[in-house]
């Protein structure tokens, strides 16, 4: 087995970690805290503990940014081939939330440990985008602003999808909440949701992420 | 609207109920026994959720008040549910939708994997060989490894050697597979 990474969540008090890092194994650390919490006592107390730690410094009040950070951590990892374990029992609250977001959106175990261990029902490798079928995922990726379906056809059937897929595609999108359809001068037309927009890269093509 | 016993949370809970009064929406306060037990609560929340979509409402979830924990536990129910989840910040009072595809979580196992977990979870006081679990559910052996190999790889079950017999293993399910089944 590789090396195995415990991504936990910290915000100023290193009590609310120390309990994930008694019980869960890990050969490497990696914390998401705020750029205060670095600079924090606790955090020192902590590096004492565990000289090898890494911090990722996150705005802890954005969730977009936690969200970008933890699953840009979670995906590192994966990809040096190190299976990662996310804690979310420190930090904001913000911090927690876009950390256990992130843990089902890469399919990595994740715990609450306050102070005792619960196990969050995570599938291990399983992808919240993995919901959505490959054609909904490439459609997406060419959904970049409003356009007429029938030039969102065009424009997709270069990657091989006929009308009738793309518009399954698209209904698909519809019912995850991530495309709007509407008229405009009698026409359909498609529009990328605010989620979609908002967070586009963690909806990649197939085999981009 | 979910809140703790603890007695800001109730007065905070007043203070909503009076000003949804105001808008003419109705609201039902709901106060958590163990505000501290996760799991406890993200089974209630997901409870209530379903019972909203079932009498046809269309549900979303702010998951942005309370202690970090009740939030985790509305983003597990979001998650596990399949509904739209949003963060309104406390100081800007933004929206922020959450990526969350409308599909439950558990339907990402095969009805057959769901129903092997299923029993596990309801059998959870007693240990199965995989022999011993294909004979429960009345599948032919070969079958059984197929499921328990999938379930293994995606950590929704725990093989540990028997202590009568070191050459066997038990099967049963990982801690948390309850509420993914829901």
């Amino acid at each position: 087995m590789g090396t195995r990474a415990l991504v936990a969540t910290f915000g100023f008090d290193e009590r609310r970690v120390l309990p994930a890092l008694r019980l869960l194994a890990y050969d490497e650390l990696v914390l998401l805290a705020g750029r205060d919490s670095v600079k924090a006592p606790g955090f020192e107390r902590l590096r004492a503990l565990e000289p090898g730690l890494r911090a990722v410094p996150v705005d802890p009040f954005d969730l977009r940014a936690c969200l970008d950070a933890a699953t840009a951590t979670l995906r590192d990892l994966r990809r040096r081939g190190h299976p990662a374990r996310v804690s979310v029992s420190g930090g904001t609250k913000i911090l927690a939330a876009a950390a256990l977001l992130a843990a089902f959106q890469e399919g990595a175990e994740a715990w609450y440990c306050d102070p005792e261990p619960v196990r969050l029902p995570v599938l291990h490798g399983v992808r919240i985008v993995d919901g959505l079928s490959d054609t909904a995922r490439d459609v997406a990726d060419f959904l970049r602003a409003p356009t007429t379906m029938d030039r969102l056809v065009a424009r997709v059937a270069h990657c091989g999808f006929d009308g009738r897929a793309t518009r399954a595609a698209v209904r698909e999108l519809v019912g995850h909440g991530l495309a709007e359809l509407g008229l405009d001068g009698g026409k359909p037309v498609v529009r990328p949701t605010r989620i979609l927009t908002t967070y586009r890269k963690h909806f990649p093509r197939p085999g981009k992420a | 609207m979910y809140h703790s016993d603890h007695a800001k949370s109730r007065e905070a809970r007043a203070k909503v109920i009076e000003f949804t009064r105001g808008l003419g929406v109705h609201a039902t306060a709901v106060e958590l026994d163990d505000a501290f037990n996760l799991l406890e609560i993200a089974e209630r929340m997901r409870a209530d959720v379903r019972r909203e979509r079932s009498a046809g409402a269309t549900v979303r979830f702010n998951i942005a008040g309370g202690t970090r924990l009740m939030s985790s536990a509305a983003l597990l129910a979001c998650i596990l549910e399949g509904i739209p989840a949003t963060y309104v910040h406390d100081d800007t009072y933004e929206e922020i939708p959450l990526p969350l595809l409308r599909i439950a979580y558990g339907e990402r196992l095969t009805p057959k994997q769901r129903e092997v977990l299923g029993f596990l979870v309801k059998n959870r006081e007693r240990s199965f060989t995989e022999t011993a679990l294909a004979k429960a559910l009345g599948v032919h052996k070969a079958t059984m490894n197929h499921h328990v190999r999938e379930l293994g790889m995606r950590g929704a079950i725990e093989r540990v050697r028997d202590p009568d017999d070191g050459r066997a293993l038990l099967i049963r399910a990982a801690p948390g597979m309850e509420l993914l089944l829901g």
